[in-house]
């Protein structure tokens, strides 16, 4: 049941004074800024031209999710510097072959059993239920996709597993990767370890000092942290520092993306890995009632835990796709993370998506109260998939957020990650529409033992 | 501290197979008003019990309250009715399709089980390096993945189950760590049922994150002064000033009957698991299981389905604290004697005057003086090795998983991993040995952090 949403952002809104920032003269520098588009009077790059062709060609535009070039309509793509495209073809090679290699599919499907905890259950959630039920005794049947449950505690180590073993596939020794709160840090620091890889995590020195456990967790685990400090020692900086340790070494270096943004083949490849959440819930759903599930939500940072739970379920029509982003203090408050609704087009780290920029084209410093949405990009698939009407976001403010964080703890005794809050935070506007019966399915992305700490000063326990 | 008469108990003659032999006990030989810290001097008992023949018949069937000579039920008259009622519950849901239908629903979606027998290739190879090449197979028991991080939930959320069915709303538990409590927290806030958790001082200073943790899931937490032992006196003299209406649910495989085979019955669901999967993986048995011993819940549920197996070794890990030499450890099989604690009989630490001696582990899970009654009678029959492993060990063996995994253990595991040091150089090449990593060692992150950077 896809329809457009009720609010459309500025599309394609190219900021006409970004020339500033970007003088023709000089090579792209290999800090990795943020530039916007010329507006469209000037001719645009040869990318460009051809991908507005394919997308007026390409009905339904569904199907190539993305193209050839990595583009998902017009978003997506390849916004890096020429060193880094060969390692951008191979890495793209090597996951192309993966597809068909039989002992790769093994192996990955022995790790995701054996050590991940594969397959994570469907799991009524009985209490939440009823808590939703109508004075008439009427409403929707709530599933969570308990993601929570895997080793380490969130859906990251879905992609983390998979590209360490790309990686070595690859004949790589050393792996990189950035984080914000040190989810995607300790997963990628478990998996090094797991295969014996060099590991050297880039992590702002601002969320350093606020996530101190999660970074002795990943010494524990036996990576190096390197703590950035320039630009606000952020999630984004970390980012951009890590893709420069990449540009410096890629030969020996992989470099593992820990969401579905990011340059062409990363989206594609973090959302295949992901992808599996999807698969065992079509299953699961069919086992369980016979049918497939009517509502799917799930909260969007970067979006890999919403498409991994999505990407399934696109081509089937009769299901609805909700994005749940962070409002932080409000969308008008100007400090939120709520990227798909405040936000316009522009390009960061490598993609085209929409972005959350200032007049000038400078990155505006988001705000969640959960670190895991903290970004000011989104996924291109997300950004494409929104613009198409496919699927709905919508956006949670932090008090929201933290009463779904409570709620499910004292109904389910599941103690839900902030970031999957969100998402169960837009169940109390939901619910009251769904017709009885239907069957909702949200992806329990994370457990919340992490942020235990921060609820108790919120809260008040 | 009253002592029991000790001479009447063994001249009851041939080990009961029922109850009410005990029963006949005349009830003013000892102090009626609290079950908890009953000990038996050392100079009225040998020090363990004459060879005792491992007959089919003696057997701990599910219903004998006894384990040889160990298990019983030491509580006051009042408590009898409640326990015998308890015991004819359990007995009916294990009976009851429907019953064993929600377990099972709920252990799969809720839990999360069954939980992946993992091969650890790199840890493997740690100890075949340092052997030559040769070493065993090693397989881990991963418990650490259920929902709340450890065991504990297996039995907690089944004994939740099975106190809604009794129509008791409130349940109360004590708990050593937190992982017990955070269990039976959340299986109460699923099955609504009202939830108070008694924890020692010391214990609340030492793990706060679960502390935290309970409260968010709803659970009303009372301090008891001291550790674990005082929380579960304290949990008791709660149950028994509110009899009608609470349950008491009991985490450890301690206690009177019918608790430790309560325990170790919803905990074998780890050992029935292993062997489905050792026949998937490998198409035979393990050769040796290993657990950490704390009171012996883990350790039951994954040797219990092998206890007639007897080519399967059974090793339990305890906690050796600082030192054995010391008095600063939680090894009751390799320093207790035999006594009755909690309810049962079984070893204990207890000194001179049989006082209970305060037990000391880095593990907080595994410090508990007494230990359960099964474990003692296996120890006793010979069918189980007990060995210990001490504090700087058990945390060289935590970081190693952690390096070589990417597991982070829990610091009661590590007891068990730490053995592996010992164990893997006597074995033969190829041995399969399976490690039960009872859980997570999320919690103990920062204990280690303080160990490593005081």
């Amino acid at each position: 049941m896809a329809f457009s949403s009720t609010i459309s952002p500025k599309n394609c809104r190219l900021s006409s004074s970004s020339s500033s920032n970007f003088p023709k003269s000089q090579d792209p520098p290999l800090k990795f800024n943020k530039f916007t588009l010329y507006p469209s009077k000037n001719p645009l790059p040869i990318a460009c031209v051809l991908t507005e062709k394919q997308s007026m060609a390409a009905e339904p535009a569904v199907l190539q999710r993305p193209d050839a070039f990595g583009r998902f309509g017009k978003f997506g793509g390849k916004y890096v510097p020429e060193t880094l495209m060969h390692a951008l073809d191979e890495l793209e090679t090597a996951f192309k072959s993966l597809a068909t290699d039989e002992a790769f599919q093994k192996e990955l499907d022995g790790i995701l059993k054996d050590y991940v905890g594969r397959e994570s259950p469907l799991y009524f959630a009985e209490r939440l239920t009823e808590h939703y039920k109508r004075p008439d005794g009427e409403g929707p049947l709530i599933y969570l996709k308990r993601e929570d449950l895997n080793h380490t505690g969130a859906h990251k180590i879905n992609n983390a597993v998979a590209q360490a073993l790309l990686a070595k596939r690859l004949g790589k020794k050393r792996i990189i990767a950035e984080t914000g709160a040190g989810q995607h840090g300790v997963a990628t620091a478990t998996v090094c370890a797991r295969f014996g890889l060099e590991c050297i995590i880039y992590m702002g020195a601002q969320d350093m000092e606020r996530q101190a456990l999660n970074v002795f967790r990943m010494k524990l685990l036996g990576a190096e942290v390197r703590g950035v400090h320039s630009g606000t020692a952020t999630l984004k900086d970390a980012t951009s520092e890590a893709i420069r340790d990449w540009v410096t070494n890629v030969e020996t270096t992989h470099y593992i993306l820990g969401s579905v943004a990011g340059p062409h083949p990363y989206p594609m490849m973090v959302r295949e890995f992901h992808a599996v959440i999807g698969k065992e819930t079509r299953k699961q759903a069919l086992e369980k009632w016979g049918g497939k599930p009517d509502v799917l939500v799930a909260c969007v940072g970067g979006g890999s835990n919403a498409i991994g739970l999505f990407h399934e379920f696109v081509d089937d029509k009769d299901v609805r796709l909700i994005g749940v982003e962070a409002a932080g203090f409000g969308i008008d408050s100007g400090k939120h993370a709520a990227t798909l609704t405040m936000g316009e087009v522009g390009v960061l780290h490598g993609a085209m998506s929409y972005l959350l920029q200032d007049e000038d084209g400078q990155i505006v410093e988001p705000h969640s109260i959960s670190a895991g949405l903290d970004y000011p990009g989104v996924g291109p698939e997300h950004s494409f998939l929104k613009d198409l009407g496919r699927a709905e976001y919508y956006s949670i403010t932090d008090e929201e957020a933290l009463e779904a964080f409570k709620r499910l703890s004292r109904l389910e005794g599941i103690i839900p990650a902030l970031e999957t809050s969100h998402a169960l935070a837009y169940l109390e506007k939901l619910c009251p529409t769904l017709p009885n019966g239907t069957k909702v399915v949200l992806n329990c992305s994370g457990r919340g033992d992490k942020d235990v700490q921060t609820a108790i000063k919120y809260l008040k326990v | 501290m009253m002592a029991c008469n000790v001479n009447v108990i063994l001249q009851q003659g041939k080990f009961a197979t029922s109850s009410r032999k005990w029963q006949s006990f005349p009830p003013h030989c000892y102090k009626a008003n609290i079950i908890s810290s009953i000990a038996i001097g050392p100079s009225r008992l040998p020090q363990s019990p004459s060879k005792l023949v491992f007959h089919e018949k003696e057997r701990p069937s599910l219903s004998n309250e006894k384990f040889g000579i160990y298990g019983g039920k030491f509580v006051p008259e009042t408590l009898i009715s409640s326990l015998t009622k308890l015991d004819y519950e359990f007995n009916s849901a294990l009976h009851d399709p429907q019953f064993q239908m929600e377990l099972g629903v709920a252990l799969r979606d809720y839990v999360g089980r069954e939980t992946p027998l993992y091969f650890a290739q790199r840890l493997t190879d740690h100890y075949k390096n340092n052997n030559r090449g040769i070493g065993p197979d090693i397989y881990l028991k991963r418990e650490d993945l259920n929902h709340g991080g450890a065991h504990k939930i297996n039995n907690a959320f089944a004994q939740a189950m099975l106190a809604k069915r009794m129509d008791c709303k409130n349940i109360v538990a004590a708990t050593g760590a937190g992982q017990h409590g955070i269990a039976t927290a959340a299986a109460c806030a699923k099955l609504s049922l009202d939830c108070t958790i008694f924890i020692g001082s010391l214990d609340m200073e030492r793990q706060p994150s679960n502390v935290l943790l309970m409260k968010h899931l709803g659970a009303k937490i009372k301090s008891a002064k001291g550790s674990f032992k005082d929380a579960v006196s304290e949990g008791i003299r709660y149950w028994v000033n509110n009899l009608d209406s609470t349950y008491f649910l009991a985490g450890a495989a301690v206690g009177p009957h019918p608790c430790p085979t309560m325990v170790r019955e919803f905990q074998s669901v780890i050992g029935k698991e292993t062997r489905k999967q050792a026949m998937e993986k490998w198409g035979g048995k393990p050769d040796v299981l290993v657990a950490c011993v704390g009171s012996g819940s883990n350790a039951l549920g994954l040797f219990h389905e092998f206890i007639q197996d007897q080519d399967v070794r059974l090793i339990g890990v305890e906690a050796g604290g600082t030192g054995l030499d010391l008095d600063k450890h939680s090894a009751t099989m390799a320093r207790g004697q035999v006594g009755v604690y909690h309810g049962a009989m079984s070893y204990l630490l207890q000194d001179d005057e049989g006082q209970i001696i305060g037990p000391h582990s880095i593990g907080v899970g595994l410090e508990y003086p007494g230990v359960s009654p099964e474990l003692s009678f296996l120890k006793d029959i010979g069918r189980a090795e007990f060995s210990t492993v001490n504090d700087e060990q058990t945390l060289d063996a935590y970081k190693r998983l952690c390096k070589l995994e990417g597991i982070i253990p829990a610091l009661e595991a590590s007891h068990a991993l730490a053995f592996l040091d010992k164990l893997c150089s006597t074995l033969k090449d190829g041995e399969k040995v399976v490690v039960n990593l009872s859980g997570r060692g999320d919690k103990d992150a920062a204990t280690v952090f303080n160990h490593l950077y005081p």
